[in-house]
């Protein structure tokens, strides 16, 4: 029994193609990837009695409901349209979980759907010519691109506070890419060298272009079921371990208490407390990288090594890269497959404890870690094989 | 100014309409010395809004002012170019002209203390 009050599990995974270019309608792909999870699944549309989605509200996705049209579902036991402000894609696969596991629903569709559009937070705009509210205190400034500066002061102060070098950082964009050579799915898939990643174009000085994931249109979407309703689907089971979110103290992209982290570390904490097996059992990480700071967080607040120890531990990349002791983003991540909004993570751990990916599954994978976001809106899950 | 609760003493930024230490909501603008140190910064070198484009590179810098640890605040470094700055540097604050307003901006401390 895991720590949830019935036991949880993930039955389906699909996605849409994923493009780089174009602006196709997002019902379309939206109907595209829950079918795909419906197929993975061997479920029926009516056997889906809840609905949770993640969206920026942009346009972005269709509603839980105006899904539930599409896929032409008579009635919903739980819908819930998730705003731009928790913990990116997983979020709605956290909401699905604890409504399955509390009995209000029985199958869930969960899906990010996300265009260029809206996904392209480095687009320039035209911007407000007045300013009120906490806006009057950063838009004189020029503080824009969603959290882009946010991204470049932290990365300037961890090398500051923590020591560590570029290189480190470089290491998730090259991991990235070794990855994503082995996924059809992703969209940059040349071969990346540490002089590439370092000469490349600076934003956000520290922020270098290559520490950016890369915006696509795409949609991926998951089943999320009862353990015992899996184990009679068409899948091997996986099942939810544990999940947890986090926030952080004064939490705010800007001015949260702590700035390098945010809510990472006392997610990953409120994670492992719930969860049966510790850090030292995960086969594989599914880590956030919409920013290469993020997943650099993420590694250290989860455990697999010491705060500010990153650089060493990852051993110029061999330590999370294919076979390596803890393969990290083996989907070649938002870097590579491109910016599906943090579903994405949970999709490929799921694939990866079910076996058969293929050139890049992780060899007797049993334990997986997902988590999404940084700053005041961090969310994670540790998925087992059931 | 930062808004500052009568009660506690805490001063918090930006303004919300209570104290998030004593929920008290007898809130004062209060004056600050003008110095804090440079928590960390950017140097942006792309614009993601147009007004900015023509003042590029620019610095986008978290001061922690020297009231109270943790009381941040997002300014510009002016005066001073983006190599001579470092975490930690102590700063002080100067105030710009713009538009009617007078709007505060921070550039590194000129008697070196803090």
């Amino acid at each position: 029994m895991s720590a949830l009050s019935r036991d949880v599990a993930v039955a389906g995974v699909g996605y849409s193609p994923i493009t780089r270019t174009g602006r196709p309608d997002v019902r379309e792909l939206t109907l595209l990837a829950c079918r795909a999870a419906l197929d993975d699944a061997g479920l029926a549309p009516n056997d889906v009695d809840a609905i949770a989605e993640y969206q920026f509200g942009q346009g972005d996705a269709p509603t839980a409901v105006g899904a539930q049209r599409l896929l032409g579902i008579d009635n919903l036991h739980m819908f819930n349209d998730l705003m731009g402000t928790g913990p990116s894609g997983l979020a709605s696969a956290l909401d699905a979980t604890m409504a399955v596991a509390s009995g209000v629903c029985e199958t869930a569709l969960v899906y990010r759907c996300i265009t260029r559009d809206a996904g392209h937070t480095g687009a320039l705009r035209a911007g407000p010519s007045s300013a009120g509210g906490a806006l009057q205190f950063t838009a004189p400034y020029g503080l824009g691109g969603g959290i882009i500066h946010t991204m470049g002061m932290r990365k300037r102060r961890r090398l500051a506070e923590l020591g560590g070098s570029p290189e480190d950082y470089g290491q998730v964009a090259l991991n990235a890419r070794r990855w994503g050579l082995l996924n059809d799915r992703a969209v940059l898939r040349e071969p990346l060298t540490m002089e590439e990643y370092l000469g490349s174009r600076m934003v956000s000085d520290p922020l270098v272009l290559l520490d950016c994931d890369y915006p696509v249109n795409g949609a991926c979407a998951a089943v999320v079921t009862t353990a015992e309703r899996a184990a009679d689907l068409r899948q091997p089971v996986v099942v939810v371990d544990a999940m947890a979110y986090g926030t952080g103290r004064n939490a705010d992209w800007l001015y949260g208490e702590d700035l390098l982290f945010g809510g990472t570390r006392p997610c990953a904490e409120r994670l492992w407390s719930m969860a049966s097996v510790g850090p030292g059992d995960v086969d594989v990480a599914e880590l956030y990288d919409g920013f290469t700071h993020i997943t650099i967080s993420w590694v250290e607040a989860l455990g697999f090594c010491g705060i500010g120890e990153f650089g060493d531990w990852v051993d110029d990349g061999r330590r999370i890269g294919p076979g390596g002791p803890l393969p990290l983003n083996t989907h070649g991540g938002q870097l590579s497959e491109g910016r599906l909004h943090g579903l994405g993570f949970l999709t490929e751990a799921v694939l990866q404890l079910r076996g058969g990916e293929g050139a890049r599954q992780v060899e007797g994978a049993e334990v997986a870690v997902v988590a999404n976001a940084h700053g005041p809106q961090c969310g994670a899950m540790v998925l087992t094989r059931g | 100014m930062v808004l500052r609760c009568s009660a506690c003493g805490y001063y918090l930024h930006p303004p919300e309409p209570a104290c998030p230490r004593c929920l008290g909501d007898a809130l004062e603008p209060t004056a600050v010395s003008g110095r804090g140190t440079l928590f960390s910064f950017t140097v942006a070198r792309q614009a993601f809004d147009v007004a900015f484009l023509d003042h590029l590179p620019y610095v986008l810098a978290l001061i922690e002012l020297v009231e109270q640890p943790g009381l941040r605040i997002l300014t510009n470094i002016v005066d001073d170019p983006p190599d001579a700055l470092e975490v930690g540097a102590p700063v002080e604050v100067t105030f710009e002209a713009r538009g009617g307003w007078s709007i505060p901006q921070f550039r590194l401390a000129r008697d070196g203390t803090r």
